[in-house]
């Protein structure tokens, strides 16, 4: 990977005019952009934060801009304070969802880099032709649509039948009754459908961090490793003391990266356990998208938890740039 | 180029533009003037709609029809996204809970007096369907079917030969059921259940007989003020005992398995996987099209916590027509083609294997003739009221009141810790609606 | 993972070559097996998909799904791969152009107020879509773009993730060139057209290829904002599939292995630029 240069002044050119002239072309190119971008996103941004103020749903005609007002009363910040006090069962649901989320994400962090580092190791040491070749095997979940992979997962997960039970019951396991149903069915405070989800999860989702991390593996100069070997280090050493530290900022990206992605999980969610059983796999997507157009139509509140959704991914954004901002050098 | 970038963004906005106005234009007597008509996607329905489509455009030569259909989901979702913002089909068919929660919005045209009055319509229709499409005692639309998820099971003859059990069935009450159900259900050699004697844990099912339970006893669900709920009596514990029961005791069910989200009951029914599957008899006209090689019949069930049948119902589906119709006149004649006329209601019953809304065409003959497994339930079609102000009749049903019961079934909560959470939840909802 | 050798330099250091490989192969095994699974159980008869328990392999593979599935009359199935084809190409095209065209004014000219520009655009990347979906769908309904296809390719004109990622591409292109452009009396936009571009073939390839993958496989917004039968994309058709026919068990998987057939075919074609955009992406 090249690094990347620090924006270096353009060379100076001593006419004021030909400056102007950028400058305007400059102007003039950005305009369209951003009233584009104001449109299609500011906007919708500040009806949304706006909206979370407002018992609004669009079945009732208000009166206002935009139909907030009248019928659809501003009531401060009541759809927050429901959301975190109240005992409706919106947002009970949605607290339970909030703790899923983060148990979601929990887990699949560390069961990806389980299973990703390992690999783009092994996969760093084998020749370049074969490593091409699994490469592209491992990234096919990537690329593959949810839906279809919802539906392949089903057939995983099918009670009694499916490829899991079956296999089970091939190396003379017991599998459990239901996979996907048993609410009873926890460990380690995790319910048993969670943890299925997130194994399906990572399954499509792993090929992206093995990637990067071989590429990031492949760009450490064999040189660094060579002058390690020089001194003495052994094969251990020398991944511990050079190949550890040089990968650590790509892995820390690469998790900030991963965490963000997992919170905004929903397809699996939606398609292969609905939020069950008993809601031990609701997420906050979820919650949002039923409580809009699922249920009670009512995107008031809906907008409400989508800016605490927001609020959490905007601090791991933050902190992904802070990582980013940093140079990195060999 | 750079002036292609406007051009591209212009075009595309006029394309678009032009795209969204095209029928905007209000027709004239004889123009061309399409109706779009949205139902639910059942094989059932659609076939028997599509035929009276083509009857009425031969009818109405300038008028050119199109059906959209949706899973339910989908379906439930479309409404909710596209009423509000007016960007519907002209005629909806729409399920019973939904109309009074769009009408009273405003976003559903009431039925013009001169097509059908409420007084008359209450004369035509059963009051439970007729209650799933009025609102505050206006009429906004037609009900098409009444919809039954009570007193009537599927039962399937070869699981009833293969463990020796009478067929087909005549129970006399509901331990006879039980005792039925009991023998039918087998368990495989690593102890899972392979067929449940009798499926009664689908969400609407449980739902429907946890409020028939109480009124059959002869308690109510309602609080006094009408508006808020009474779900922890002692009738609403001893109907979510009774269910529980059913399951833990009698073992006729494993709920963990069979439930709304997995061996949903009615394919678990037609995959030979229950022996009587407890759901409504809209499900026979899906099952003979899915399942063509299936034999089965529809059985009356006797009441489960009295003697006597008393139940409600959601109503059931019914054609309305949206405020954002530029054609309201085509569109009332199309609904009241569809759910008004009789020879058309009785052919769509009939086709779909519904069960009448209209009086006249439950008492016709030909409707037996035609669906004779509905003979099961007609005689209790008026035991049987509209539901009442639920609130949000989705969230209690699907988000309360199933999970809930659900959870007690599948031993995680006895049934006064059921009947309470139903109960502070459902009410909780009232209050934040308020 | 205890002992090592001194004298062995490589980084499968731990498990030597045949252990290497040994996990390598069985990581295979588990990323192919369930699609493998998918596959020959399509091939099976609706009797065999019912039966319990399953056999793994269909006693006479047919293709009686593809068939009744590629024949229906009323499943729109080409009208439906023509709209995902033409919703994917269209947007591939128009956020290559907005791209390449604003990372270059962000990347190589100097002007006020263009860190806060660059904020504006940057903050559609850190705006889950979810957040912004019920207002985007109410925008859409009064442009009067509900129910078509431009509803899902006109809110998808700028595409702020290309933005970022053509401008560090093009920050690292010398500005010598263009300044020799300059003196040699080429326009502004003529110094994007014919010196930035030409250099820019793998980045706006994968770029393209990325933005084809994600509006192929695009399943939420489309739900939205298509209500026709005959405007959906392929992902609605098989979620269409999946709750209408679950009596036919055979024509949902084969829907869903037509979902992912044309995005195989893509890849296999383009894999290395697929995986260096995957890559690149997360690096800049």
């Amino acid at each position: 990977m090249e690094t990347t240069p620090i924006f270096k002044k353009e060379i100076a050119s001593d006419s004021g005019k030909l400056m102007a002239k950028q400058r305007r072309f400059a102007y003039t190119s950005l305009v369209p952009i951003l009233l584009y971008m104001g449109l299609f996103t500011l906007f919708p941004i500040a009806w949304a934060v706006v909206m979370s103020f407002f018992s609004y749903t669009p079945i009732r005609e208000g009166s206002g801009f935009l139909g907030l007002g009248g019928a659809n009363p501003f009531i401060g910040i009541d759809n927050y304070i429901e959301l975190f006090t109240e005992n409706t069962k919106p947002a009970e649901v949605f607290r339970l969802a909030l703790k899923n989320t983060f148990i979601f994400t929990a887990l699949v962090l560390p069961l990806n880099l389980l299973i990703t580092l390992p690999l783009a190791v092994i996969l760093e040491s084998i020749g370049e032709r074969f490593k091409t070749l699994f490469r592209a095997i491992y990234f096919l979940p990537t690329i593959s649509s949810s839906v279809a992979l919802v539906i392949i997962w089903s057939y995983v997960y099918a009670p009694g039948w499916g490829l899991l039970s079956l296999m089970f019951k091939a190396i003379g396991l017991v599998p459990p009754k239901s996979w996907l149903q048993d609410p009873s069915l926890v460990y380690f405070g995790v319910p048993l459908a969670m943890i299925c989800v997130v194994i399906a999860h990572v399954w499509q989702d792993f090929g992206y961090n093995l990637v990067i991390f071989v590429a990031a593996l492949q760009s450490i100069p064999k040189t660094l490793r060579e002058a390690a070997r020089v001194d003495g280090a052994n094969a251990w050493q020398e991944f511990w003391l050079v190949v550890v530290p040089l990968l650590s900022r790509t892995v820390l990206l690469t998790s900030v990266l991963t965490v963000i992605s997992s919170l905004q999980v929903f397809v699996i969610f939606q398609l292969l356990t609905r939020g069950g059983p008993q809601n031990q796999t609701q997420t906050m997507l979820l919650s949002i998208y039923e409580n809009a157009f699922r249920f009670a139509n009512n995107l008031g509140l809906s907008s409400a938890m989508s800016m605490i959704l927001f609020i959490i991914i905007l601090i791991l954004t933050v902190t992904q740039f802070r990582i980013l901002r940093t140079e990195w050098e060999y | 180029m750079r002036k292609m970038f406007f051009v591209l963004v212009l075009a595309s906005l006029l394309l678009a533009a032009c795209g969204g106005g095209a029928t905007e234009a209000p027709a004239a007597a004889d123009e061309k003037v399409e109706i779009r008509v949205w139902g639910h996607q059942a094989p059932a329905f659609n076939e028997a709609n599509q035929k009276m489509f083509d009857d009425f455009m031969a009818a109405n030569p300038n008028v050119t029809i199109k059906y959209e259909t949706f899973p339910w989901d989908v379906f439930i979702q479309t409404i909710q996204t596209s009423l509000p913002a007016g960007n519907t089909a002209d005629v909806i068919l729409i399920p019973g809970g939904y109309t009074c929660r769009y009408a009273s919005g405003g976003q559903l045209l009431e039925v013009p007096a001169d097509v059908m009055t409420v007084d008359a319509a209450k004369g035509i229709f059963f009051d439970a369907p007729l209650g799933g499409q009025t609102c505050d005692g206006k009429l906004y639309g037609f009900p098409a079917e009444y919809n039954l998820e009570y007193g009537g099971a599927y039962v399937n003859p070869a699981l009833f030969e293969a463990a020796g059990v009478t067929y087909p069935p005549a129970w006399e009450n509901w331990d006879a059921v039980l005792a039925d159900a009991k023998k039918m259900t087998v368990l495989g050699s690593d102890g899972v259940m392979t067929t449940a004697g009798m499926h009664y844990t689908n969400s609407d099912q449980l739902f429907t007989y946890f409020l028939a339970g109480i009124l059959e006893q002869g308690g109510s669900y309602f609080a006094e003020d009408g508006k808020h709920f009474n779900f922890n009596s002692p009738e609403a514990v001893a109907t979510i005992q009774k269910l529980m029961d059913m399951a833990q005791t009698d073992g006729v069910v494993d709920p963990i398995i069979f439930n709304a989200e997995s061996e949903w009951v009615g394919d678990s029914f037609a995959q030979g996987h229950n022996a009587i599957g407890v759901l409504g008899s809209w499900y026979a006209g899906d099952a003979k099209i899915g399942y063509p090689d299936l034999v089965f019949d529809y059985v009356a069930l006797p009441p489960m916590m009295g003697t006597e049948h008393k139940f409600v119902s959601v109503g059931g589906w019914g054609y309305v027509v949206g405020k954002s119709t530029q054609h309201p006149d085509i569109a009332w004649k199309l609904a009241a083609f569809l759910g008004a006329d009789q020879a058309n209601v009785l052919f769509f019953n009939s086709k779909s294997a519904t069960i009448p809304a209209m009086k006249s065409v439950a008492a016709d003959a030909k409707y037996v003739e035609a669906v004779p497994f509905a003979s099961a339930v007609l005689p209790i079609l008026d035991a049987g009221a509209y539901q009442g102000n639920l609130t949000d009749p989705d969230q209690l049903a699907y988000e309360i009141v199933y999970p809930t019961i659900l959870d007690a079934v599948q031993g995680n909560q006895t049934a006064e810790e059921a009947a309470n959470s139903i109960h502070d939840a459902a009410n909780a909802m009232v209050d934040s609606a308020q | 993972m205890t002992t090592s050798s001194n004298k062995k330099p490589s980084i499968g250091f731990v498990l030597g070559k045949s252990g290497a490989y040994a996990i390598l192969i069985l990581g295979l095994v588990g990323t192919l097996l369930p699609f493998f699974y998918i596959i020959v159980s399509s091939l099976k008869t609706t009797e065999e998909l019912r039966q319990t328990p399953p056999d793994f392999f269909p006693k006479n593979p047919s293709f009686e799904h593809y068939t009744a599935i590629l024949t229906d009359e009323k499943i729109p199935l080409t009208q439906n791969l023509f709209n995902s084809i033409f919703v994917s190409l269209t947007r591939v095209i128009i956020t290559l152009f907005t791209s390449s065209y604003a990372g270059y004014i962000f990347a190589k000219y100097h002007f006020k107020g263009k860190n806060l520009a660059f904020g504006v655009i940057l903050i559609q990347i850190m705006i889950p879509f979810q957040v912004v979906m019920i207002p985007n769908y109410l925008l859409v309904v009064k442009l009067g773009l509900i129910d078509s296809l431009w509803a899902l390719i006109i809110p998808a004109f700028i595409d702020a993730y290309g933005i970022f990622m053509m401008k560090q591409f093009i920050e690292g292109m010398p500005s010598e060139l263009m300044d020799a452009a300059r003196i040699d009396g080429a326009s502004e936009f003529g110094i994007y057209s014919r010196i930035i571009l030409p250099q820019m073939g793998p980045p706006l390839a994968s770029l393209g290829i990325f933005t084809f993958m994600s509006t192929w496989n695009d399943y939420l917004w489309p739900l939205i904002v298509l209500t026709s039968p005959e405007k959906r994309t392929i992902p609605l058709l098989v979620v269409w599939f999946q709750t209408a026919h679950v009596s036919n068990q055979g024509l949902i998987l084969a829907a869903s292995i037509l979902t992912l057939l044309p995005i195989f075919v893509v890849y296999i074609f383009l894999q290395r630029w697929i995986v260096d955009q995957a890559t690149s992406s997360a690096f800049k």
